[in-house]
């Protein structure tokens, strides 16, 4: 039946209550190496999209790292594995028997037991890097910067170093998904969009929602705008592109080391 | 009583021009009680002032007769009342008979409103176990049934309870299969006479589903039918040699519709379990994924279709089946079309099952068309695995539970086509009465990379004449009716109303949450209303 997979968790108080009971009664322990092995199979098909290849990190958070955030024990990781955290754009991939679940969590735990190899470059060179190339701009650290694009106080936390890379080479081809609650559902977050008014005059800037008949943009100047599409002459939708520009020419490599060094430290002191 | 009857006898017997003109004399004195014979139920399209059934009538064709609502006057339509529901999933369709509407709130709550003020003068809530088990769905109710003096429900702890109609009191409450291994109930019951028709839902618990006909009067079960084959009885053979049937699905999760000329009722079979892993059901599981003609006196098979044999994506086969007459190949012919799940569209010939007609209406990936017979020439490679295999149409379908609509006015049947693919995932199954028996699951590629649209089909053919893109893939139902017009909502919040000729838009509002209840029309002092739950709101228009 599978009917409505995205309002899984939250439909399913009853459901939840009944799978944590049941979760409850389920026999924990060590781990076995047989368990790791089949649990890193499992995780090559459901989780390596977005947490990477031996689960370094990429558009979901690295796992490599003794503590998780959203399960520092075995308990709340089991419910993360079991149902997702749909709101922070986590799905239950699919459910999973008994086995199943303990070989993933397994494999998760064999990962924050592993030596994390270091970020490559030097973080507070990296954070002059950051204000001399205008990053504040258009985004937020620990309060400072601007607001076009998305807030980076923890994106060390929530996001792989080779992600946060390619981010800054080429952040068109990586615009997030389901890492804010509006615009939801799957949808690319700050998305270019080119509104061609019926007068003709042209607004440009990130889609922040939209519906059959309406699109909410906010401008490069930061200024709000909302449109009735049918009252537009066109909506581009730029898609493989973003307002940031790329800055892979811009840096010498040592430099993009060094910047990815820094945003890979915000937010990792946890 | 007699008078009320002798009124209702004119009111069956007039134009649809001056249904509601008779109904504002039936409704005269602000008579709120109801009093729903099998009679009326018979010929509920007659009376469009109600809406007594699921799906408008029995031919489940959510079709309005009333016309005052159309195209130009719809763009005058303003909200008349609206009524705020209990939190969760809102997947109901309301009921309305003589002045009183009747809905369901998640869980398994059922309220009733006078509609001419929008307040509530009843409300019922069963007694649901903290430990309740809803594995396959949101813990939703998609509304009642109405017979006589009697409202029926389901629960999502496995019970088929009758209300009186006029105050919410219990006259019977059953256990229609325990909870505890899975069992819950989703859908409005068809109320026929004197006979009230129910199905399960719990395939992704390995239950083994079928449909049930209990006494309207006494809760009494007067029959049941599998639908899946015990040893020696017909179709047992597809289910390999093991025990695979003995946990095989075949949920029965949403209302059929039903011809009282053939003394037909049809019901619609959803996914076997495990939903992602056949490895213990070799075969084509009947009658899984299948449409099924049933006697409604005994329970009786009459014929079987079976859309999908042996699924491995969980494309239950339970979408609506709409009931209409049209010409194929030159000849008259009673037909049954229904827009699967699995991205086809079907007509059969709803008097002996023969296959019509089979055409994509959304996208698909997995079979290169339909044989003569209507059985899918499947592709290789799109079984779902380990490393993940991408399939269109999604695991939630092309279509799933919302509401179709037809119109004979325009011969379309409109549909809400999903596009969106999914990576298909082969997991273990391992059978524990009450838990998830899925083997596997899938992930979505949805937001841009997903869309849906409104297509109006030729009924016969399936041949589109149009489409209205939406954005994404939802769960909205269609209401078509005599003013040309097609009501629909939108996952973002949208209700709209098309012109049901061209798909033009002629009217829109956003009302906040993802339009997933059913629309429905009816009238009342002279004055017809459109009503669509959206969010948890349900919210009525009127011009």
């Amino acid at each position: 039946m599978y009917v409505t997979h995205a309002l899984t968790a939250s439909i399913s108080v009853l459901t939840l209550a009944f799978l944590l009971a049941a979760s409850a009664a389920r026999a924990q322990g060590p781990y076995s190496a047989d368990d790791v092995k089949a649990g890193g199979v499992l995780f090559g098909g459901l989780c390596v999209t977005c947490h990477g290849f031996n689960g370094t990190g990429g558009a979901g958070p690295p796992l490599t790292r003794p503590k998780l955030l959203n399960a520092p024990d075995d308990a709340a990781l089991r419910v993360v594995i079991s149902d997702g955290i749909p709101d922070r754009g986590m799905p239950r991939v699919r459910r999973t028997t008994p086995d199943e679940l303990r070989q993933l969590m397994a494999y998760v735990r064999s990962l924050g037991a592993t030596t994390q190899a270091p970020v490559k470059g030097n973080p507070t060179k990296g954070a002059q890097i950051y204000a001399s190339s205008g990053c504040a701009t258009c985004h937020i650290v620990r309060g400072q910067g601007g607001v076009l694009g998305p807030e980076l106080t923890d994106i060390g936390y929530l996001r792989g170093a080779a992600y946060l890379r390619q981010a800054i080479v080429d952040p068109g081809a990586v615009l997030p998904s389901g890492t804010l609650p509006i615009p939801s559902r799957g949808y690319r977050e700050f998305l270019p969009v080119r509104v061609i008014k019926a007068d003709g005059s042209v607004v440009r800037g990130v889609r922040l929602n939209e519906d059959v008949f309406t699109l909410q943009v906010r401008d490069q100047s930061g200024r709000m705008h909302s449109f009735r599409k049918s009252e537009t002459k066109a909506i581009q939708k730029e898609d493989g592109i973003s307002l940031m520009p790329p800055f892979g020419d811009r840096l010498k490599n040592e430099d993009l080391d060094d910047l990815v060094a820094y945003l890979a430290s915000l937010g990792g002191a946890r | 009583m007699k008078s009320r009857v002798a009124g209702l006898k004119a009111c069956s017997h007039v134009a649809v021009v001056a249904a509601i003109a008779c109904a504002a004399i039936w409704m005269s004195g602000a008579l709120i009680d109801a009093q729903v014979p099998y009679q009326r139920l018979l010929r509920a399209a007659s009376e469009p002032q109600n809406w007594l059934t699921y799906g408008g009538s029995y031919k489940s064709q959510r079709y309005s007769a009333l016309d005052q609502i159309n195209r130009q006057t719809v763009s005058r339509l303003k909200v008349a009342w609206a009524y705020q529901m209990r939190p969760g999933v809102v997947e109901t369709s309301p009921l309305v008979a003589d002045g009183m509407m009747y809905i369901t709130e998640p869980p398994s709550t059922v309220t009733a409103i006078d509609v001419r003020s929008g307040r509530p003068v009843w409300t019922y809530t069963p007694s649901i176990p903290p430990d309740v088990i809803v594995i396959g769905s949101p813990p939703v109710n998609r509304g009642v049934a109405i017979l006589d003096d009697t409202v029926y429900f389901g629960t999502v702890n496995g019970h088929l309870i009758a209300l009186d109609a006029r105050s919410g009191g219990v006259r019977w409450d059953v256990t229609v299969q325990d909870n505890k291994s899975g069992y819950y109930l989703t859908l409005a019951p068809l109320a026929l006479d004197g006979k009230v028709i129910v199905g399960v839902s719990g395939a992704e618990t390995g239950i083994r589903g079928f449909v049930d006909a209990y006494d309207s009067k006494s809760g009494k079960l007067l029959w049941r039918t599998y639908t899946i084959p015990a040893p020696g009885e017909p179709g047992f053979d597809t289910w390999g040699k093991g025990n695979g049937w003995q946990t095989g699905g075949g949920s029965t999760w949403l209302t059929g519709s039903y011809d009282p000329d053939l003394k037909l009722l049809y019901w619609t079979t959803g996914n076997p379990a495990p939903d992602w892993n056949a490895d213990n059901r070799p075969g084509d599981n009947l009658y899984t994924d299948a449409v099924l003609a049933l006697d409604p006196e005994t329970g009786k098979m009459k014929w079987h279709f079976q859309f999908t044999p042996e699924d491995v994506h969980d494309w239950d086969s339970n979408q609506v089946v709409i009931l209409f007459e049209g010409t194929v190949a030159g000849r008259e012919r009673k037909l049954l079309g229904q827009a699967n799940r699995n991205g086809f569209y079907y007509v059969l010939d709803r008097e002996t099952g023969a296959f019509l007609t089979g055409v994509p209406y959304a996208k698909q990936t997995w079979a290169d068309g339909l044989d003569p017979k209507g059985r899918p020439i499947r592709k290789k490679g799109i079984a779902p695995s380990l490393e993940g295999t991408l399939v269109f149409p999604n695991i939630q379908g092309a279509a799933n539970w919302h509401s179709p609509t037809y119109s004979p006015q325009t011969k379309l049947f409109y549909q809400h086509a999903r596009e969106m693919g999914t990576i298909y995932y082969k997991g273990d199954a391992v059978y524990k009465p009450g838990t998830a028996f899925t083997g596997g699951g899938g992930r979505y590629v949805n937001g841009d990379d997903a869309s849906s649209a409104i297509r109006a089909l030729d009924a016969t053919t399936g041949k589109m004449k149009w489409e209205f893109p939406l954005l994404s893939p939802g769960f909205s139902s269609l209401l078509s009716t005599a003013g040309g017009l097609v009501f629909s909502g939108t996952e973002e919040g949208n209700f709209i109303a098309l012109d049901a000729e061209t798909g033009k838009s002629l009217w829109d509002i956003q009302l906040g949450g993802p339009v997933r209840g059913m629309p429905i029309s009816y009238a009342v002092d002279g004055k017809q209303f459109v009503a669509i739950p959206a969010g948890t709101t349900l919210f009525v228009f009127g011009l």
